[in-house]
C-alpha cells in the first residue's frame, strides 16, 4: 500500500474516531439527564417541573442524535471499504451535528424551551407562556441544521453505492434475488444494511424537515396551521425510523467482529437479502404504531401497524440474531471487549423485541401506550442493543489501529454496563406493568420504587459508559502520540 | 389484567432469548467445524421461523378480534351515556363526571390547544382505557365499569409543563 492511500486511511480513522468520542461523551453527559429524572420521580430531590421537561427534551434529542452520529461512522467505516465515499461530506456532518448540538442547548437550557423530542404540533408554539418563540426557533432549527448534514451523508453514500453497484435495489440484491445474478455476487454486508439504511432514513428526514419547518412557520406566524394528525404522522415518520435505524448501522460493526473472531465467515445468502428487504419495508411504515391511540386514523393503517410490527421481528429473531449465535456455537471464539459487546448487543435488541411487539398489539397499547413500558423496550433495545454496538466498535477500531491493550476495568465495565442496563431496562418495564405514566415530572409513592432502582441502576451505567470512553480516548492519545505506526505496520 | 399477561409474556420470551444466549456462550469456548453445524442448524431454522410465524399469527387473529375502536354491540333499548371531554393546558372540561356501575358510556374526547392524552386509571391506580385527545379530531373511549369507586383521568400525552398536574376525578356509585 502506498504513503498515500495510508495518509487517507488515517485521516478517515481520525474522522471515524472523532465522530465516535463525541457520540460517546455526549451518550455519556446525556446519561446524566436520565439518572436526573429518575431520581427526580422517585422522590430523591425536587428539580422542578421546568428543568425536568428541559432534561427529558435534551435526554431524547442527544441519545438519539449522538447515538446515530457514532452509528454513521460505523457505515463509514466499513462502507469505505467498499465504495467511494465523500470524506469532505463526512466532516461536514460532523459540523453540522455540532452547530445543530450547539442550537439545541441554547434553546433548551437559555430559553427554556422543553416540547420533548417528539415537538408534537402545535406544542412548539403553545407552551402555556413556558417557553417563547426563540427558544423554539433554536431548538427546531437546530434540529434541521443537523438533519441537513444527515442527509448530506446519506446521499452521498447512495450515490457511491449506486456509481458501484448500479442502483439501490441491486445495492439490496434485488437482481440476486430474482435470479440474474448468483448469490455469491451479492453485495457485502455493509453495503446491503447502509443501503437500507440510506432509503430509510432519506424518507425519515425529509419527513422530519417538512413537520420542522412547518412548525418554525406556525410559532413565528400562528396564522398559519396545518392538520395535527398529519404533523404526528410525519413526526414519528421522522423520530421512529431515524432512531431505529441506529441499530441497521451498528450491526454493520457485528457482522464485521464477530466472524472475525469466530475465524467464521458470515456470509450473504438469499434469506439475508430477504432480511434487508423486509426491515427496509418494515422500518418505512411501522412507525404506526405510535398512532395506535389514535383511532381517527384509518382503522386498516392501525391493524397493518400490528400486523408489520410483529413482522418487523422475524429479520432480526430469525436471521440477524440466529446467524451470531450459530457463528459464535463452538466457534472457540477469543473473548475481548469488542466481541463481548458485540454479543451482548445482539441479545439485548433481540431482547427488546419482545416488549415492543407485546406493546404493538392494540389492545395492549390500549392499556400500555405512554406508560413507561415505551421507555422499557427502547432502553432495551437502545440502550443494550445499539450502544453497545457503538462501544463494541470502539474497542474494534483501538485494537486494530493502536493495539492498546484491554484491562481488568474494561471487563468490569463489561459486567456493570449489562448489569444496570437489565436493571434500567426492567425497572421500566416494571412501571409500565403497574401503569406509570411515561414523562411525568412527579410520582405517586407507588410509582416511586421503579424509578429510583432505574436511576442507581443508571450511575453503574454511566460508570460502565465511563470506563468504555476513558479506553477509547486513551487510545485517540496513544494514536496522536504514535502517528498510528501500529496500524501503519498492519497496512504496510 | 391485560398489564399483568403482558408483563409475563413478555419475561418469558425474554428469559427463553437470554437462556438461549447464555448456552451458545457457555459453548462458544469448544470449536468444531462449521460445516455440521451450519447443516443441522440452518435445517432447525427452518423450523423455528414456521413455529414462530405460526406463534404470531395466533396472536395476531386472538388479539384482533376484539378492538378498543369498535363501538360495543349495546343491549336493546340501552342508550349509552354520551360525555364530552375537552382537554386545554392543564385540566378537563368534561360534561358529566358521576356515573352508575354498569352504565355504558362513550367519552368523545378532543384538545382546544394541543394533543393530550384521555388515561382513565381505577382506584389502584391501574390503566383501563385511553385515547389521545388532539385538537380538530375527536376520539371514543367506550367504557362500562364494573366496580364503584373513585377513578381518576390523567394525561397521557406530553403537553407542556403542567403535563403531570393534568388530572381529573369520576365518581361512581352503585
Amino acid at each position: 500500500m502506498n504513503s498515500m492511500v495510508r495518509k487517507e486511511e488515517r485521516k478517515a480513522n481520525k474522522h471515524v474516531a472523532s465522530y465516535l468520542v463525541i457520540g460517546g461523551i455526549v451518550i455519556g453527559l446525556m446519561m446524566i439527564f436520565g439518572i436526573l429524572m429518575l431520581l427526580q420521580q422517585g422522590g430523591v430531590f425536587d428539580v422542578g417541573p421546568a428543568l425536568f421537561y428541559q432534561f427529558l427534551t435534551i435526554h431524547g434529542t442527544g441519545m438519539v442524535g449522538a447515538a446515530a452520529l457514532a452509528a454513521a461512522a460505523i457505515m463509514y467505516y466499513f462502507l469505505r471499504q467498499y465504495v467511494d465515499l465523500t470524506p469532505e461530506i463526512f466532516v461536514t456532518n460532523l459540523w453540522l451535528f455540532l452547530v445543530g448540538v450547539v442550537m439545541v442547548i441554547i434553546g433548551v437550557f437559555s430559553f427554556e424551551y422543553a416540547s420533548a423530542w417528539t415537538f408534537l404540533y402545535p406544542l412548539p408554539a403553545l407552551s402555556a407562556g413556558a417557553w417563547g418563540t426563540l427558544g423554539a426557533i433554536l431548538y427546531l432549527g437546530g434540529m434541521l441544521v443537523l438533519g441537513t448534514g444527515f442527509v448530506l451523508f446519506y446521499i452521498d453514500a447512495g450515490r457511491a453505492i449506486i456509481k458501484k453497484y448500479g442502483s439501490l435495489g441491486k445495492g439490496l440484491g434485488w437482481d440476486i434475488l430474482s435470479g440474474k445474478r448468483p448469490v455469491d455476487k451479492a453485495p457485502p454486508k455493509a453495503v446491503i444494511a447502509s443501503t437500507m439504511v440510506i432509503i430509510v432514513n432519506t424518507t425519515a428526514l425529509i419527513a422530519g424537515t417538512v413537520v420542522i419547518i412547518m412548525n418554525m412557520i406556525h410559532v413565528v406566524n400562528p396564522a398559519f396551521t396545518f392538520d395535527p394528525l398529519l404533523a404526528k404522522n410525519l413526526t414519528y415518520a421522522f423520530g421512529h425510523i431515524f432512531a431505529n435505524a441506529i441499530i441497521y448501522m451498528g450491526v454493520i460493526a457485528v457482522y464485521e467482529i464477530l466472524p472475525r473472531y469466530a475465524k467464521r465467515k458470515w456470509g450473504v445468502s438469499k434469506a439475508f437479502l430477504v432480511a434487508w428487504n423486509m426491515s427496509t419495508f418494515f422500518t418505512l411504515l411501522i412507525y404506526t404504531h405510535h398512532l395506535l391511540m389514535d383511532p381517527s386514523m384509518p382503522k386498516w393503517a392501525l391493524i397493518m401497524a400490528q400486523i408489520l410490527s410483529y413482522s418487523n421481528g422475524l429479520p432480526v429473531l430469525v436471521i440477524t440474531a440466529y446467524g451470531a449465535l450459530m457463528l459464535v456455537y463452538k466457534s472457540g471464539i477469543k473473548w475481548d471487549l469488542a466481541s463481548g459487546l458485540a454479543f451482548l448487543s445482539m441479545l439485548g435488541w433481540t431482547l427488546g423485541v419482545v416488549p415492543a411487539i407485546v406493546d404493538a398489539t392494540i389492545v395492549v397499547n390500549h392499556v400500555m401506550h405512554n406508560t413507561k413500558w415505551v421507555p422499557g423496550h427502547f432502553h432495551m433495545y437502545m440502550g443494550l442493543g445499539a450502544v453497545v454496538m457503538l462501544f463494541a466498535f470502539m474497542y474494534f477500531l483501538a485494537k486494530e489501529d493502536s493495539g492498546i491493550k484491554e484491562n481488568w476495568l474494561d471487563k468490569f465495565g463489561l459486567t456493570c454496563y449489562t448489569i444496570s442496563f437489565l436493571g434500567i431496562s426492567g425497572s421500566f418495564l416494571v412501571s409500565g406493568a403497574i401503569s406509570t405514566p411515561r414523562r411525568w415530572a412527579t410520582h405517586i409513592p407507588d410509582w416511586m420504587g421503579p424509578a429510583v432502582f432505574g436511576g442507581v441502576s443508571g450511575v453503574l451505567a454511566l460508570l460502565a459508559s465511563t470506563i468504555f470512553i476513558f479506553h477509547f480516548t486513551r487510545y485517540m492519545a496513544l494514536r496522536n502520540k504514535m502517528g498510528s505506526e501500529s496500524y501503519e505496520k498492519k497496512l504496510a | 389484567m391485560v398489564q399483568t399477561v403482558a408483563w409475563i409474556v413478555s419475561l418469558i420470551f425474554m428469559m427463553v432469548i437470554a437462556g438461549v444466549f447464555a448456552f451458545v456462550f457457555l459453548r462458544s469456548k469448544e470449536r468444531r467445524d462449521y460445516e455440521p453445524i451450519k447443516k443441522k442448524w440452518y435445517k432447525a431454522r427452518n423450523f423455528y421461523a414456521v413455529t414462530l410465524i405460526i406463534i404470531m399469527l395466533v396472536a395476531t387473529i386472538y388479539t384482533l378480534r376484539e378492538l378498543p375502536y369498535d363501538q360495543p354491540v349495546y343491549g336493546e333499548g340501552l342508550e349509552p351515556t354520551i360525555v364530552d371531554v375537552e382537554s386545554v393546558q392543564f385540566g378537563w372540561k368534561m360534561s358529566e363526571t358521576e356515573f352508575k356501575v354498569g352504565e355504558p358510556i362513550e367519552f368523545r374526547v378532543t384538545a382546544t390547544d394541543v394533543t393530550h392524552g384521555f388515561g382513565i386509571y381505577d382506584e389502584d391506580m391501574m390503566l383501563l382505557a385511553q385515547t389521545q385527545a388532539m385538537p380538530e379530531y375527536t376520539n371514543e373511549v367506550y367504557i362500562t365499569f364494573t366496580e364503584p369507586g373513585t377513578y381518576e383521568i390523567l394525561c397521557l400525552e406530553y403537553c407542556g409543563l403542567g403535563h403531570h398536574l393534568m388530572t381529573e376525578t369520576i365518581e361512581v356509585t352503585e
